[in-house]
């Protein structure tokens, strides 16, 4: 049996069957990797949503090491209390090794959509990103037209917004765009190597334009919410982080 | 950082690749001269590298609240034994934090080496130390030599080595 496969040459039988395969094999590759990246643009596969009915819809992007138990249950605290809260954990939700420097390969036009889904909800949208999920969804906000921007508020916890950072040498932060009209508050724990290097880290986001303001917690590590060895104060305060999150979205007036 | 069991594995790959390979990294810097040290002792007195002039110094920036600083500082104890007669200085200087807070460590764990407090965090800002622990080799004649950045045991493998090649002076 000799083919046409619609070139000059002829084809074997057997030839012609080993290109249908792989032409379906491409195919359906190609078919896989279109729904993947129209299934990414659709929806955060990985958002855990804590309905809620008050006015306040908080979104949570946990930081490099995951999405720890405590802050579910605090999540569910904050729902209790009418703050309605999108969870994401953005390493998980893109298949990502947990690095830090994976976070610089989440997709923020995926995060735009997001912010916007959040702001077309008419609640009040409060960002809160802890450690280094914090340069992404920055990143992201400055993407965000400005009246969109001023829509929001940002609370970020101990957040790291190095591109570098070598000892004996200043540090380089991540560009992260404009951010005029946004108002950012940092909660830093006291007891981190990053506190010391605070007013670098705030004057970069004012750079950007942000209005910043930070509040120290005291006697605090980072993450003291996910410590294998807490101290008996991060025992209590991980029990009141939903509380925190709470007063900080009050105290700084989000809109 | 100490992080449950289940972020363990993240944190030792982040830390990683973050600081470039393994858990803690060794730096060999071009010979130059070391930052200034102004810090002050338990005891309240001005101290600076100076004060180690002739000996090859082991400078560690830790923090009692930091669980790998407390991990390694064990092992500048028995490095500090096995140094003995060898003209090394161990200086560990704790990094914004209150004497108490290091007095109280220190009760739990005797060291006989220099402890040293930066309580305003000023060396640790000349220095541009942004991880806990980070350690800097620096020769006898004042010239730093080799950054490690992460804590590693200091009396035996990589880190004795580091220290043995610092005393050898420059190759």
């Amino acid at each position: 049996m000799v083919l046409n496969a619609g070139c000059a040459s002829p084809v074997r039988g057997h030839d012609a069957d080993m290109i249908a395969h792989f032409r379906f094999f491409v195919f359906c590759i190609a078919a896989a990797v279109l729904c993947a990246a129209f299934g990414a643009r659709a929806e955060l596969p990985d958002t855990q949503r804590f309905p809620a009915s008050g006015e306040r819809l908080l979104l949570w992007a946990a930081s490099e090491y995951g999405r720890d138990p405590s802050e579910l249950a605090a999540a569910r605290q904050l729902a209790a209390h009418g703050v309605e809260v999108w969870s994401l954990d953005l390493l998980d939700a893109y298949f990502l090794p947990p690095l830090p420097a994976s976070m610089e390969q989440v997709p923020q036009a995926d995060l735009v959509q997001w912010l916007q889904a959040a702001l077309a909800s008419g609640k009040r949208v409060t960002l809160y990103a802890v450690g280094r999920a914090a340069g992404p969804l920055l990143g992201a906000v400055a993407r965000l037209p400005a009246g969109a921007r001023a829509d929001l508020c940002v609370l970020l916890m101990h957040p790291n917004l190095y591109a570098s950072a070598e000892a004996l040498a200043d540090p380089v932060y991540l560009d992260l765009g404009t951010l005029d009209g946004l108002r950012v508050r940092v909660l830093q724990p006291r007891r981190a190597a990053g506190t010391l290097w605070l007013a670098g880290l705030t004057e970069q986001l004012a750079v950007s334009g942000a209005a910043v303001t930070v509040t120290v917690l005291e006697n605090l590590r980072e993450g003291f919410w996910a410590r294998e060895e807490p101290t008996e104060y991060e025992i209590a305060e991980s029990g009141r982080l939903a509380e925190r999150l709470m007063q900080e979205m009050e105290t700084q007036t989000c809109p | 950082m100490s992080i449950k069991r289940s972020r363990v594995l993240g944190l030792v790959l982040g830390l990683a690749l973050s600081i470039g390979a393994g858990a803690a990294t060794f730096e060999t810097r071009p010979a130059a001269p070391a930052p200034t040290l102004q810090a002050r002792d338990l005891a309240g007195q001005p101290r600076t590298l100076d004060d180690y002039r002739g000996k090859a110094v082991l400078l560690n920036f830790w923090a009692s609240w930091c669980p790998p600083c407390l991990h390694e500082m064990p092992s500048m104890e028995r490095l500090r034994l096995k140094m003995a007669g060898r003209p090394l200085a161990i200086v560990a200087i704790s990094s914004a934090e209150p004497a108490a807070d290091v007095t109280a460590y220190l009760s739990r764990m005797p060291l006989g080496f220099d402890i040293l407090l930066d309580s305003d965090g000023s060396n640790t800002h000349r220095w541009k130390v942004f991880a806990m622990p980070t350690s800097f080799l620096i020769d006898a004649s004042g010239q730093l030599r080799q950054v490690i950045t992460g804590a590693i045991d200091w009396d035996t493998g990589e880190g004795l080595e580091a220290v043995e090649a610092l005393l050898a002076g420059p190759r």
